[in-house]
């Protein structure tokens, strides 16, 4: 792990840049190689942060009042550090003066949380979303029943777990589905009721209203009966309660929910041998989204989607119903040999769309054996700002864990907040080029838009419809191409961004959050020490990695591998110090020299080298790449490596074949699954039960060790890893092996000490990739 | 209904030799292995009619008498007529020995023979006098000639009316044997009691009893309900002693022989009292009347001049009538349809599931077009058959089917003709030459007939039974499927149709057969459709909801229809919380097209029957109506010429859905509870392609309708009936069927494809000749439906009618049927009406009786004076029925739509013994009622005519499927509160429910009524009338023979005829 890690560089700002000193010029931006980006928490918690119960000041250019603000005391008056606009204060910040300062100009506060009052928000007019309203949060949970008996079980014992764990007020909808869809109306207290929707034919969000009454206030509403009249008491009015059929507080329905969960069986459509289930998972997420649709706009919800297999039927097909036909593999992929992938994914950006449009989150846990098209479904959990949980089973702790850690409260909660939007203003010169992460443009255009768009661009503000405190984005930004002599130099040596970020925690209060960081410009003609200095080498890899990720996903014949051994060299050209074609002669400046490794580890990463993986598994990752903060998108690249021994501590160890020792064990981390590895003698002293006997309490000990911290670790992150424990030259080694460098292989196992291992690739080692890097660093 | 006879077990006397192998497969049947299955069957119907009763009666208050009390049970029937009746007259007492001594077979070869030559022949010249010398005769004297020049005599063939009773007096004696009809007398009684073989023989006692039976005339004669004197000695092929004494001829047309003040005329003799002896003078049967017009040509309101006392009218008959299909080889022309009869099969099929329009086949095309009449059949093939009639016996012919012509596929049957020692067989259907397959191979007998033709059910009867072989079998028979569909939308509840439909349900589901084959679902709909899932691993019913009414689905594949075995509680469950469930839903809308077809869809997989109950027009989703009769009366000027448009389905929606329900043998029953416009001319598209049928319940009243609800359900669902049937009806050379009416769908020319069918529909099958038959054949029609019966079998019904060819017009009017014939003309008149404008559907039917008289007057009657208006014997009520129908909802311009389409979509599947009534009500006086009365359960019945209502008299109308209780304005108050429990007709309650209170008078009047619903079938709806209410305008509408509703008065209306022949004659 990298040291910094250990000492929060987010800090309370939640904001890491790949440069803290910012090139003045577009040119030399570019010659920087690396794009100047910064990675935000937007809703990060932090002890230190300031919350302020009421709304900020705003300039004319949208800017919030913050430290960096000149303040003029005497005048009352502030200067936006953004536009230099003065703004005179309001009345109510009369009693401003140097020593009586509001909370949020105080130097060390760069990060304030504002509470909004209930009252409507007088200076949000440009915000959306941010309702008068406090809402109780609506979870509707979409459960597939085309699955065996078994995995069935352990889903609905998920569901009556996590609806046992729902805030009382929360309102909690069921809908089941397989080759229909069934909408469980559970304000209805005579029988249990479903509405029925056809999973063959693409719905509407106004025919699933109009179906299922909630569209026309008084026609079925009120027909419908045995429902409770009038206003609900969480306060949705009167128009809205035909809604209340479905959805209800969980203190209310956990037993009709309870008792329809027993009863749910597996779908009972007759399934054609040689054909798979029919599963019709697009319409199911469609009326699902339209039930939603009937809440008011600014309501949050969430759709957690239980999904065990692929859909077959209706819109977002992914694959035939014919079982000859294997799901698409990446291969298909590239010769355009799926049929329904671009279809599907037309269907689920509609569907992501729409559930933008009402501010709603669609979670999906998906476990199957098989892929169930999480590559078309991406986009619109991504959008939404939704969780992803992709494992074996339903029974297995990936997904049980997972699952249970999103509705748990305390320390551990997820901290699930929706309805947000994220708002970034920045110094003049800097223009936004787009963002890669859960959330979707506003499509708000202004002077800080940049002509290049990438991930979701062309505009200052974005929609998150669903957030959490760990939810992380990626910005990247891009220079004026303007001469710089426009600029006067002198008037400002720093640059500053502002990160606007409103939403509603899981109470219902709105919330704001301001950002405001400075860093420095600098003229790198002159001298490159500093920006070197300013390189942040993690968050550089972590954007590469999303860059690649990005570029494979959009740029048809995109090769990753290609692109990033020349960026690798163009940037070790540029930045490292070297005389001419002389290799021998290559160094890197020392907050450059680990760039290349984890260059070498993406290179190699399920990022990269997709072929290892389906095409719903790439996507997984890829999501969660975005999603999650540097440290943790790091270690997804670049796992890391504890070792442990007898008579000494913890300690990493390289991320290399030659860690591997018959006395130690190993902890990898590699984001999305923990091994414990024992090295033979280990693993044999541990099967003759040494560990058990007083005299070997020191075994035992080191045995317990990385378990405890593999639990650390598990316990920190979602969604849960999968711990492997293996023992070296076991099967399940090859989840430690396909991790490190090729250091010692077949082909020259023979150099090895005994009781190391080799790995059998022809890929070639960090060793050999290091020297050809610098032989064409060096070239000229 | 059928047992069973094991081909080769009790074969008396095939030869063993030939005798089939004895098949294994007996399959022990629930319902035909037991030979009481008539009985039992019939213990059914009963149950079902009269029960009206017992069970049910708590949940709607209406507690109809107990069962025993209703029907009598087969046996009893036989036996206990004679005992009530204590003995009608002396004669009976006399015809008793005549019965017995004359034995049966060698009479019957003898006579019967002659008979067939005489019928054919043409007239005797003698006959003809007579005719002539009835008319002339008693003319004169006729009591009701008051008019100066506008006597009108009426002459009658011999005896038929009585009018002419004057010639006819002479005797019985003189009538038959010596004078006009020489080959009177041993048919003049035959056929009237038509299953007597017996009849011909008595020649000798009969004329030997008549004298005898002179002297005991006048009693009858005076004595008017009693006027059937003649009684027949029926004998039967065994002695039964209880059907003996029957008096056959209670049949008589006593209503205008009777009248009190005509007794100062001749006394009608013996032949008088028969009228209907159409047979006994085979040409010169015919009823003539002439009015004032005819000796001077002017018309001096001649029609007032005819007693209306005298004109034909039907004979009631309450007496059962023995009928044998075939007698002296010779098709024997079957009792009318409506009356009682026991039909014994001796080759031909009973007239009950196949009956032709003229009992003799014209040899050409233009032979019946100069007669007028039609040429078709009615084909009922699951008739009810009467309980004292021998079972449809079921012949197994194993693994190879039953024996089939190899060209036109035509049953075996005993008009298959084995040739070259059996070696071979003549095909009756195609005239092919077939091998006889080996194993059935039987020498033949010095007669020609094989000598196993008697112990062959096959080769003797007219109706058999076939089991079907595999090769029948697309699939597996179907199990017996019923999803039930309530409409709960606001109004359905309000007037409480729903709860009505639930509870009917409810309590029938306890009828259905037991078994996993039996298998239910239910849904209900408003503007959604509501399915349940009724498994019983779940703890309660669970709700599915289609809501997309435009493209619906069904929401399970399986669960939704479920064995019976399996959800009977929470289907009781569920059809108790409905009402409650849907009390305040106020949802107006009503999705009827979207919900049968997507119960339909839940049926797709076995087929069934989906009965549905609407209450509201149409409105949303697949197929919705509008409340077009509303448009159609806002610019009534416009649409005056277009009226039958709404007598049309909307669109062809429906009709589409249908025919694939039809493909899926998915049928239809629809139950429209309703009090507003429901259209039914588009809903009934529905059933009538499927093989279903419509109930309405016009301004439906949960408190009167409920009852007849349930029992509609019931019997809808008890009565005999299969499923997934085919049905085909193949004719003899030279004729081809020219197209079917009912309700089926038909997707071949050839064959009709019944969903359902059941022992109340008939089918209407149009004949059309090819070729020129050769005279004196026998020409052949086989109808077999192929069907599943309830418990699964697959049986193939084969009826066959053989009739003899004439090129003789005079025979075709002698063996004319009337009921079949005023029948197919009732059906055509209903496919006229939705697609002709009505004033060309009246002319049509008033043009056909005209057709069928002047052809009959033209060419076959000789009477030189124009001003008599013949009415051949056969056809003599041919002008009362059209004018009847005339009358009818159906043919009336300012009806309303729904009721005109409901009276068409009634019709078209409507049975001959339904049809007449339908037009001609039957009534009673219901204050008079005689408790003691054991003649016959109802009481006589009264001519359709004011004149015969008494101010003090309370009657009671009914047509098969509605009923009338109309109570004058002076009725005693007792009577009154006898019957209805109020002292005065203002209290009583306009919706009506009939109660028994404890008095004799009560108690017989519910056991009238309950007599009246088990012949019906139906349970009747009563609605009270009151004179000078909107309800005694209905009642007096009904009176046909009144000058009513625009239309001619009876008198009037052959006043009208008779000028029309003068026209066209001349």
């Amino acid at each position: 792990m990298s040291e910094m890690a250990v000492t929060d560089p987010e800090g309370m700002d939640g904001v890491r840049m790949t440069w803290n000193v910012w090139p003045r010029t577009k040119v030399e931006a570019s010659k920087c190689v690396i794009p100047l980006a910064v990675s935000i928490a937007p809703i990060r918690p932090h002890q230190d942060i300031l919350t302020l119960p009421y709304a900020p000041l705003r300039c004319r250019c949208t800017a919030s009042l913050n430290p960096f603000a000149r303040v003029d005391f005497s005048a009352k008056h502030w200067m936006c550090p953004f536009c230099f606009n003065r703004n005179q204060f309001p009345p109510h910040y009369s009693q401003i003066s140097e020593t009586n300062l509001p909370g949020e100009l105080y130097p060390q506060y760069t990060t304030v949380q504002y509470t909004l009052n209930p009252s409507p928000p007088m200076q949000s007019q440009t915000m959306e979303g941010s309702s008068p309203n406090f809402h109780p949060p609506v979870f509707l949970f979409v459960l597939d029943t085309c699955m065996i008996e078994e995995e069935l079980g352990y889903a609905k014992s998920a569901l009556k777990q996590a609806i046992g764990l729902l805030p009382d007020n929360a309102l909690a909808g069921f809908v089941s589905f397989g080759t229909q869809v069934q909408v469980h109306e559970l304000g209805f207290s005579e029988l249990s009721k479903v509405y029925v929707f056809r999973g063959s034919k693409e719905i509407s969000k106004d025919q699933v209203m109009e179906q299922l009454g909630l569209s026309i206030p008084g026609r079925r509403v009120a027909g419908a009966v045995g429902l409770q009249k009038g206003p609900m008491p969480n306060g949705f009015p009167g128009s809205h309660s035909a809604i209340t059929r479905f959805l209800l507080p969980a203190s209310e329905c956990q037993y009709t929910l309870d008792s329809v969960l027993d009863e749910l069986q597996r779908d009972q459509w007759p399934v054609a041998p040689g054909s798979r289930q029919l599963r019709c998972t697009g319409v199911a997420l469609t009326v699902a989204a339209g039930l939603l649709g009937a809440f008011p706009q600014s309501s949050g919800a969430r759709i957690v989607a239980l999904v065990g297999g692929p859909c077959t039927e209706g819109p977002g097909t992914i694959v035939s119903k014919d079982l000859s036909d294997p799901v698409r593999s990446h291969k298909d992929l590239d010769k355009d040999a799926a049929p329904f992938f671009k279809k599907a994914g037309k269907f689920y950006e509609g569907l992501a769309k729409q559930l933008v449009n009402q501010g709603h989150v669609l979670d999906l846990f998906a476990s199957a054996l098989d892929q169930v098209g999480l590559a078309e479904m991406k986009v619109a959990v991504e959008r939404t700002g939704g969780l992803v949980v992709l494992s074996e089973s339903f029974g297995h702790s990936v997904f049980k864990d997972s699952f249970r850690r999103v509705f748990e409260d305390g320390e551990q909660s997820l901290g699930l907040c929706s309805n947000g939007t994220l708002e970034i203003v920045c110094t003049k010169d800097i223009k936004i080029q787009g963002l890669f992460g859960p959330c979707t443009s506003l499509d708000q255009k202004g002077t800080g838009v940049s002509d290049t768009v990438i991930g979701e661009g062309g505009t200052t503000a974005w929609k998150m419809c669903g957030l959490d405190k760990s939810t992380c984005l990626t910005v990247l930004f891009d220079l004026s191409s303007g001469d710089k002599a426009s600029t006067p130099g002198t008037v400002n040596p720093q640059l500053y961004l502002q990160f606007r970020t409103s939403f509603q925690n899981l109470e219902g209060q709105s919330m704001l959050r301001v950002t405001t960081v400075t860093r420095r410009w600098i003229d790198t003609a002159v001298s490159s020490e500093d920006l070197i200095q300013g390189f942040d080498q993690e968050t550089a890899a972590v954007v590469m990695a999303r860059m690649a990720s990005f570029k494979m996903e959009t740029e048809d014949g995109f090769d990753a591998t290609r692109w990033l051994d020349r960026s690798l060299i163009r940037f070790c050209s540029q930045f490292g110090d070297y005389r001419k074609d002389d290799p021998a002669s290559f160094t890197l400046n020392p907050s450059l020299s680990l760039f290349p490794q984890f260059m070498f580890n993406l290179r190699r990463s399920q990022f990269v080298q997709v072929f290892n993986n389906s095409p719903d598994e790439t996507a997984y990752f890829r999501m969660l790449l975005n999603r999650e903060n540097i440290s943790n998108a790091a270690v997804m690249i670049q796992p890391s490596l504890i070792s442990y021994s007898f008579n000494s501590l913890p300690q990493p160890a390289l991320l290399d074949v030659a860690s591997i020792a018959m006395d130690k064990i190993l902890l990898l981390d590699s984001y999305f699954s923990i091994v414990i590895f024992h090295g033979m003698t280990i693993a044999q002293w541990r099967n003759m039960g040494y560990h058990n006997q007083p005299e070997y309490q020191a075994f035992g000990q080191l045995l317990l060790a990385p378990h405890d911290d593999a639990r650390m670790i598990i316990r920190e992150r979602f969604p849960v890893p999968r711990l492997v424990v293996c023992d070296q030259h076991g099967s399940q080694a090859r989840f430690l092996l396909a991790k490190l460098n090729p250091s010692a292989t077949h082909s020259n196992s023979h150099d090895m000490a005994a009781g190391s291992d080799v790995i059998f690739t022809d890929d070639v080692s960090l060793q050999v990739f290091i020297e050809h890097l610098q032989k064409l660093a060096v070239q000229s | 209904m059928t047992s069973f006879l094991h081909p080769g077990a009790q074969r008396p006397g095939g030869s063993n030799s030939n005798s089939p192998p004895p098949s294994q497969q007996h399959p022990p049947h629930p319902n035909y292995g037991n030979p009481n299955a008539l009985a039992d069957n019939l213990q059914s119907m009963n149950l079902n009619r009269p029960n009206y009763a017992a069970p049910r009666a708590s949940p709607f208050g209406q507690p109809p008498p107990p069962i025993s009390s209703a029907a009598p049970s087969p046996g009893h029937w036989a036996g206990s007529q004679p005992v009530a009746r204590p003995g009608p007259s002396p004669l009976s007492m006399i015809t008793r020995p005549m019965g017995g001594p004359p034995s049966r077979a060698p009479p019957g070869a003898f006579i019967g023979r002659p008979m067939g030559p005489a019928g054919s022949h043409p007239p005797p010249p003698s006959s003809l006098q007579s005719s002539v010398a009835n008319h002339v005769g008693p003319s004169p004297r006729f009591p009701v000639s008051t008019g100066g020049s506008a006597t009108m005599p009426t002459a009658t063939g011999v005896g038929a009316l009585p009018f002419a009773t004057g010639m006819v007096s002479s005797t019985p004696l003189g009538a038959t044997q010596a004078g006009p009809v020489s080959v009177g007398p041993p048919v003049a009684s035959g056929p009237r009691f038509g299953p007597q073989v017996g009849v011909p023989p008595p020649t000798v006692t009969s004329s030997a009893s008549a004298p005898s039976q002179v002297p005991t005339m006048p009693p009858f004669i005076s004595g008017p309900p009693r006027t059937a004197m003649q009684t027949a000695p029926s004998f039967s092929s065994q002695p039964q002693p209880a059907m003996v004494p029957l008096p056959g001829s209670s049949f008589v047309a006593q209503p205008w022989q009777m009248r009190p003040g005509q007794i100062d005329q001749p006394p009608p003799g013996p032949g008088a009292v028969q009228p209907p002896r159409m047979y006994a003078l085979p040409n010169q049967s015919m009823t003539s009347i002439s009015h004032g017009m005819a000796p001077t040509g002017a018309s001096s309101g001649g029609p007032s001049k005819i007693d209306p006392n005298q004109i034909p009218r039907p004979i009631p008959n309450s007496t059962v009538i023995l009928h044998e299909t075939r007698q002296g080889d010779q098709a024997n022309p079957p009792p009318p349809a409506t009356s009682d009869y026991i039909a014994r099969d001796t080759g031909n099929c009973s007239p009950r599931y196949m009956r032709c329009t003229i009992n003799q086949i014209p040899c050409t095309a233009d032979l019946l077009a100069t007669s007028g009449m039609q040429l078709a059949l009615l084909v009922q093939p699951l008739a009810l058959p009467h309980p004292s009639e021998a079972p449809i016996q079921v012949v197994d012919f194993g693994e190879s089917g039953p024996v089939r012509c190899s060209r036109c596929k035509g049953y075996i049957n005993p008009f298959m003709r084995f040739i070259d020692q059996g070696r071979k067989f003549i095909c009756n259907l195609c005239g092919f030459t077939d091998e006889t397959p080996r194993d059935y191979h039987c020498n033949l007998g010095p007669d020609g007939r094989r000598r196993d033709a008697d112990g062959r059910p096959e080769l003797c009867k007219g109706t058999v039974e076939f089991v079907a072989s595999k090769e029948y079998m697309i699939r597996e028979p179907m199990p017996a499927v019923y999803f039930f569909l309530i409409d709960v939308s606001m109004n359905a509840m309000q007037i409480g149709a729903t709860a009505a439909a639930c509870s009917a349900i409810s309590q029938v589901i306890s009828e259905l057969p037991e078994g996993p084959r039996t298998l239910v679902g239910i849904a209900t709909f408003d503007s959604a459709i509501h399915f349940y899932n009724l498994k019983r691993a779940l703890q309660q019913p669970l709700m599915l909801i289609v809501p997309d009414i435009q493209d619906v689905y069904t929401p399970l594949q399986s669960d939704v229809i479920v064995p019976l075995s399996e959800c009977r509680q929470h289907l009781e469950l569920l059809l108790e919380s409905i009402p409650t469930m849907f009390e305040n839903n106020r949802i107006a809308e009503s999705a009827f097209g979207a919900g049968i077809k997507a119960a339909f869809l839940a049926m797709k997989i076995s087929g069934g029957k989906l009965l549905v109950f609407q209450s509201v027009l149409p409105s949303v989703g697949i197929g919705a109506l509008s409340a077009r009769d509303a448009e159609g009366r806002t610019n009534i000027s416009a649409g005056e010429k277009e009226t039958h448009k709404l007598l049309q389905p909307a669109d062809k929606t429906l009709k589409t859905m249908a025919i694939e329900f039809a493909e899926y043998q998915v049928c239809v029953d629809v139950f429209l509870t309703t009090q507003s416009y429901i259209d039914i001319a588009s809903i009934s598209v529905v059933p009538q392609t499927t093989g279903g049928q419509v109930y309405y319940y016009q301004s439906f009243s949960a408190l009167s309708d409920t009852a007849k609800l349930y029992n509609d359900l019931r019997w809808n669902i008890t009565r005999p009936q299969g499923f997934e049937a085919v049905m085909r009806v193949r004719c003899s050379q030279g004729i081809q069927v020219q197209e079917y009416h009912g309700n089926f769908c038909k997707r071949i020319p050839t064959d009709i494809d019944l969903p359902a069918i059941d022992c109340d529909k008939a089918i209407m099958v149009s004949l059309k000749h090819d070729d020129k038959l050769p005279d004196g054949s026998e020409f052949a029609f086989q109808c077999a439906l192929l069907y599943t019966t309830l418990y699964g079998q697959r049986r193939i019904r084969v009826t066959t009618l053989s009739l003899s060819v004439t090129s003789m017009l005079s025979s075709l009017f002698r063996v004319a049927d009337l009921d079949a014939q005023f029948t197919c003309l009732l059906k055509q008149a209903a496919i006229g009406i939705p697609s002709t404008p009505l004033l060309q559907v009246r002319e049509h039917a008033i043009n056909t009786c005209i057709n069928i008289l002047l052809s009959y007057r033209k060419f076959c009657a000789t009477v030189s004076s124009s001003g008599q208006l013949i009415l051949p014997e056969a056809l003599k009520l041919l002008p009362l029925y059209t004018l009847a129908l005339l009358k009818s909802v159906g043919l009336q311009p300012d009806g309303k739509i729904d009721d005109r389409s409901i009276w068409v979509n009634f019709v078209s599947s409507i049975s001959a013994p339904l049809a007449i009534p339908l037009v001609y009500p039957r009534m009673i006086s219901v204050h008079d009622l005689k408790t003691n009365e054991d003649e016959s359960m109802v009481p006589s019945s009264i001519p359709l005519s004011s004149e015969h209502l008494s101010d003090g008299g309370i009657y009671l109308l009914e047509n098969g499927d509605d009923a009338l209780i109309y109570v004058g304005a002076a009725v005693d108050s007792g009577i009154l509160l006898q019957l209805f429990g109020a002292s005065t007709v203002e209290e009583i309650p306009s919706q009506f429910v009939l109660q028994q209170y404890d008095n004799p008078l009560s108690k017989k009047l519910n056991e009238v009524v309950n007599e009246i619903r088990r012949q019906r079938c139906s349970y009747l709806r009563l609605r009270i009338c009151k004179k000078g209410s909107p309800s005694g305008m209905l009642f007096f509408s009904q009176l046909v023979e009144d000058k009513n509703q625009g239309c001619m008065s009876y008198v009037e209306f052959l006043v009208h005829i008779h000028r029309q022949i003068q026209t066209r004659m001349s």
